[in-house]
């Protein structure tokens, strides 16, 4: 059964999702945004990202960051961790500003590092592009486009990627949406997840914080 | 927009307070509502645009029981504020954020709703949290009867008689509100639909409009069972006393992190406020009208403090101090010539040196009063783009971040968070309530569920992880090899370009108060009457002798 989710739900989750999952919370931020920034393009954002948080779940994060800066980037356990690279490459914008591409041997979901890229590209009102297999996917301040091959969209691992400023100058932007229809049962999935960073009750947890049982004054 | 961007007085930077003596909790609970706050602005919009009202069903039974709707009219967009009443056993009313059942549970829908509209919203608005609303609904809110108060009404309407003055003073509202609900919330129109609106783009004014007509349903519902009951001699309540009823909210904990989770919004709060009276004390005169129209609000609040009372230590200790400051106040005005240069300038640097900090806070609020041509237009720059200060400019060698803490932080950095009263405390999302809660972090478990709101712990941390860095390295290449930082490098490259944006105090100290917290929050938007109940949660009042939407606005056709 189909489940409207806001896109303020959407980032609240995915980012408690990803914290759940053992990144940290500044990492875990740049999750929510990206989930959200598919899901306003009506992209399976909050179901790929939380494909791959599960994989990526109580493993070390080192086995998963490039390692060191020889082109293209590698990950020591094989698979670059879209979220942690994207968020790399977002800090290295005044690198693509400059013109660099970036390189990437085997990563996980794709689609993830796009989004994760693009919230930089939006910060500095530009567009980078990133790209894989046979589609391209191009994130720019209030839009996202793709081209090229969409059965390559949601490929859950490449061997290669590519990441660099782009000068589209008009792309096709996706409809955008307000609120993401998904899999009730991924909600759940996801609410499930997002429940374990929430501490168990104590007793001086229960009191203190509000009014008593009853309130009729 | 930018307050820099609409700066008429480019002397007013010389007179504004630095953020190190803006943004301490003590001075930030010590707040009061002024004319920049969100609730007077909102009203301020719907009179000078000449919006339209209409209550447009009133389905209420002779037991109260039903359905309104109450439609505000604007120039490109009506508003309507959809409410439930219910019958609610007295042992099921709660103030708490987990209460199930309500007196009165509330929407804001955008546009006026048909009766399809409403009967879906009574599926779903009187469940609230349990509820799922849609893009079509700007707020879910809820509020329960001050029963004491409420029954007194009723009777003495019902019989012809107006309610006892103190009786009504000494509660202040009918109802009182809990959590309201915006932004994306159980199902509610994500905040970007909205943000393009003028009159709904400054911060929580769609919430804050639900509560203005929350107050007047809650008045129109107990004029209506009061003539129900009483038949021809029922009668409603006179006007003035009327309008010193406001609506009241219970507020804890939940609310708390939301200032320090939106840094760029704290900031351009502050910056306006903090703009707002660099104006006014950059003025070197003062007008006899400005003088008049000082003293007029003077004589008000000192009206409006001798009708606030709390049964809280903390609250009672600072009523006392700002009772005696309000004295020392009006000796200053009759002793001090307002007609000197610099006048307010004056009487600000006075009042520094010789008031407590509610005091100091009181005249800040009291001086933008005889200045709304001067301060008003800086609401437009009180909303904020979260989004511009998510980014990290990976580029920034670590010297640079070093030294932003360093200039900028010593209030994390002094901290010897060796000591355990300095980290006393932790806060973390609740699974009973699913709410923000403040944890003792050496005497109950769940410290591994902390939330990253430890900010100047973290800061020193960073800095101390920094120092092994060559200066010369980037912030990127430290943050993909420390991941923890990555939140607070965040936070610490945007207080460079926005000062106000973090509280500079301890927010895991054993003495922090939550209710600063709150009580900051809250001033920005104009509640009043601030009640702690703890340290952790706080009763106030909304809208109290504000005017009511058939008074304020045209009636509708």
């Amino acid at each position: 059964m189909s489940y409207r989710l806001t896109l303020a739900e959407t980032e609240t989750s995915l980012r408690k999702v990803a914290r759940a999952c053992g990144l940290d919370w500044g990492i875990a931020e740049e999750a929510g945004k990206a989930a959200r920034w598919l899901a306003a393009f009506n992209l399976p954002g909050p179901e790929t990202m939380l494909a791959h948080l599960l994989q990526l779940s109580a493993k070390d994060y080192r086995a998963f960051i490039p390692q060191g800066s020889a082109q293209p980037w590698h990950a020591s356990g094989g698979l670059l961790c879209p979220i942690i690279t994207g968020a790399a490459l977002a800090d290295r914008s005044a690198q693509m500003l400059e013109g660099k591409v970036f390189t990437l041997g085997p990563t996980a979901y794709p689609l993830l590092l796009a989004a994760t890229v693009g919230q930089a590209a939006r910060c500095h009102q530009t567009v980078f592009t990133t790209a894989w297999a046979g589609v391209r996917v191009s994130c720019f301040e209030n839009g996202l486009s793709i081209e090229g091959d969409l059965d390559d969209l949601l490929l859950t691992r490449v061997d290669a990627v590519s990441c660099q400023q782009d000068d589209l100058s008009s792309p096709q932007q996706l409809p955008s949406t307000l609120a993401y229809a998904i899999d009730e049962e991924i909600v759940k999935q996801i609410d499930k997840l997002a429940f374990k960073t929430y501490a168990p009750a104590t007793e001086a947890s229960r009191a203190g914080a509000g009014a008593g049982l009853t309130d009729n004054d | 927009m930018d307050c820099a961007d609409q700066n008429p007085m480019p002397d007013a930077a010389n007179f504004r307070r630095p953020p190190e003596v803006v943004m301490r909790l003590a001075r930030m609970g010590s707040f009061h509502q002024t004319r920049l706050s969100f609730m007077r602005s909102l009203l301020r919009r719907l009179k000078n645009e000449d919006w339209k009202f209409k209550r447009n069903l009133w389905a209420i039974d002779e037991q109260g029981f039903g359905r309104a709707v109450y439609t505000v009219y604007g120039p490109e967009r009506n508003y309507s504020l959809v409410a439930f009443s219910h019958d609610l056993p007295d042992e099921m009313r709660s103030d708490r954020v987990i209460a199930t059942a309500w007196d009165t549970t509330f929407s804001l829908y955008d546009g006026i709703p048909t009766t399809a509209d409403l009967d879906r919203l009574e599926q779903n608005v009187p469940k609230q949290e349990a509820g799922r609303i849609s893009d079509s609904e700007l707020s879910l809110s809820r509020a329960n009867r001050s029963v004491r108060l409420w029954q007194h009404v009723v009777a003495r309407l019902s019989a012809g008689r107006q309610p006892d003055c103190d009786q009504l003073e000494a509660v202040g509202y009918l109802v009182r509100t809990t959590a309201v609900y915006g932004s994306g919330k159980f199902g509610a129109a994500d905040r970007l639909s909205i943000a393009g609106r003028p009159e709904v783009s400054a911060p929580f004014q769609a919430e804050l409009l639900s509560v203005w007509l929350t107050r007047a349903f809650s008045l129109d519902l107990v004029e209506h069972i009061a003539r129900a009951r009483g038949g021809d001699q029922a009668v409603a309540i006179e006007p003035e006393m009327r309008r010193r009823v406001g609506v009241g909210n219970s507020t804890g904990l939940g609310m708390a992190p939301f200032l320090i989770n939106h840094p760029a919004l704290l900031n351009n709060w502050m910056m306006a406020r903090e703009e707002a009276l660099a104006r006014v004390r950059a003025l070197p005169q003062a007008e006899t009208e400005a003088i008049a129209d000082f003293k007029r609000h003077f004589e008000r609040a000192c009206f409006n403090v001798s009708q606030w009372h709390s049964e809280h230590p903390i609250q009672i200790e600072k009523l006392g101090a700002l009772r005696a400051d309000l004295e020392l106040m009006a000796s200053y005005i009759a002793d001090e010539s307002l007609s000197e240069d610099h006048p307010w300038d004056r009487f600000y640097r006075w009042a520094e040196a010789s008031l407590s900090l509610e005091g100091q806070e009181q005249l800040v609020s009291l001086l933008l009063e005889p200045y709304g041509e001067l301060v008003d237009e800086l609401t437009q720059c009180m909303d904020a783009d979260e989004h511009l200060a998510f980014f990290i400019d990976g580029a920034m060698p670590v010297a640079r971040l070093c030294e932003i803490i360093e200039t900028r932080c010593q209030w994390a950095l002094q901290v010897d968070y060796g000591q355990l009263e300095n980290r006393a405390r932790f806060w973390y999302t609740s699974a009973e309530k699913l709410e923000p809660r403040v944890g003792e972090r050496f005497h109950e478990p769940g410290a591994e569920y902390e939330l990253p709101l430890a900010i100047g712990y973290d800061i020193k941390q960073m800095h101390a992880a920094l120092t092994v860095w060559e200066g010369g390295q980037t912030t990127a290449e430290f943050l993909l090899l420390h991941p923890e930082h990555r939140h607070t490098a965040r936070r610490v490259q945007n207080l460079a370009v926005r000062p106000y944006a973090e509280i500079q105090d301890n927010l895991i100290a054993a003495d922090m108060l939550p209710i600063d917290i709150l009580r900051c929050k809250l001033s920005f938007f104009g509640a009043t009457k601030f009640d702690p109940r703890s340290d952790r949660w706080v009763r106030i009042c909304m809208y109290q002798d504000a005017p009511f939407p058939h008074e304020l606005l045209a009636a509708a056709p």
